[in-house]
């Protein structure tokens, strides 16, 4: 399963998302640090919806968003989260 | 404790704000670093960077104190507000401005405005 699969799995499962996308972006990032061979799976995007996130900080958002995502964080170099209710 | 969470907490305390980052303020290392990094600097704001690229148990030490996994990030009178998401949403909202505002960091207001009225 790609890394991509995988958030979407986890995130889905964790806060019964209205809207999800998560974009590999690792090929714009290609030949930089944490990329440096141009093919792996490395810079992710994640647009996220969910009424899960209700009354939580934005850290808070953000951590549950970590926390969900569990051993997959420290398997990428990065992560941009857009999160939302 | 361990010498880098020491560290880090001593850094985080002694200066008003602080950004851990890959790089330095005049030269960062990362693209995302380089945003944090480019909205203080544009806002005038005195802060002090902390290269973790130059120390590993710093790099590892910042996740842990904060137990956050990404850098760049951001402490304001030694809480940590965020990473480069947070911040680029906190600027546009305004309430980076808020934030500054109460812990009396001095900051170019005007600087602010442009960056919110070139992302409007």
């Amino acid at each position: 399963m790609s890394i991509t699969d995988e958030m979407k799995a986890c995130l889905s499962t964790a806060f019964s998302p209205t809207q999800l996308e998560v974009i590999d972006d690792s090929a714009s990032h290609a030949g930089h640090s944490g990329n440096p061979g141009g093919d792996g799976e490395t810079h992710f995007n994640v647009m996220i919806r969910a009424q899960a996130f209700a009354g939580m900080s934005r850290v808070a958002r953000h951590r549950a968003v970590h926390t969900a995502l569990g051993d997959i964080v420290p398997r990428i170099h990065a992560l941009a989260l857009d999160i939302d209710v | 404790m361990s010498d880098a969470q020491a560290t880090i907490q001593k850094t985080v305390t002694e200066n008003d704000v602080v950004l851990f980052m890959k790089g330095d303020k005049m030269m960062p290392q990362c693209g995302f670093s380089s945003r944090v990094a480019g909205v203080l600097n544009f806002m005038g704001v005195d802060y002090h960077d902390v290269n973790v690229l130059a120390d590993a148990d710093i790099r590892q030490g910042i996740k842990d104190y904060s137990d956050w996994p990404t850098i760049p990030q951001l402490y304001v009178k030694g809480e940590f507000v965020g990473g480069c998401d947070i911040i680029t949403e906190m600027t546009l909202s305004g309430e980076l401005d808020t934030l500054f505002e109460t812990n009396g960091v001095a900051f170019d207001k005007e600087k602010a405005d442009q960056v919110r009225a070139a992302n409007a």
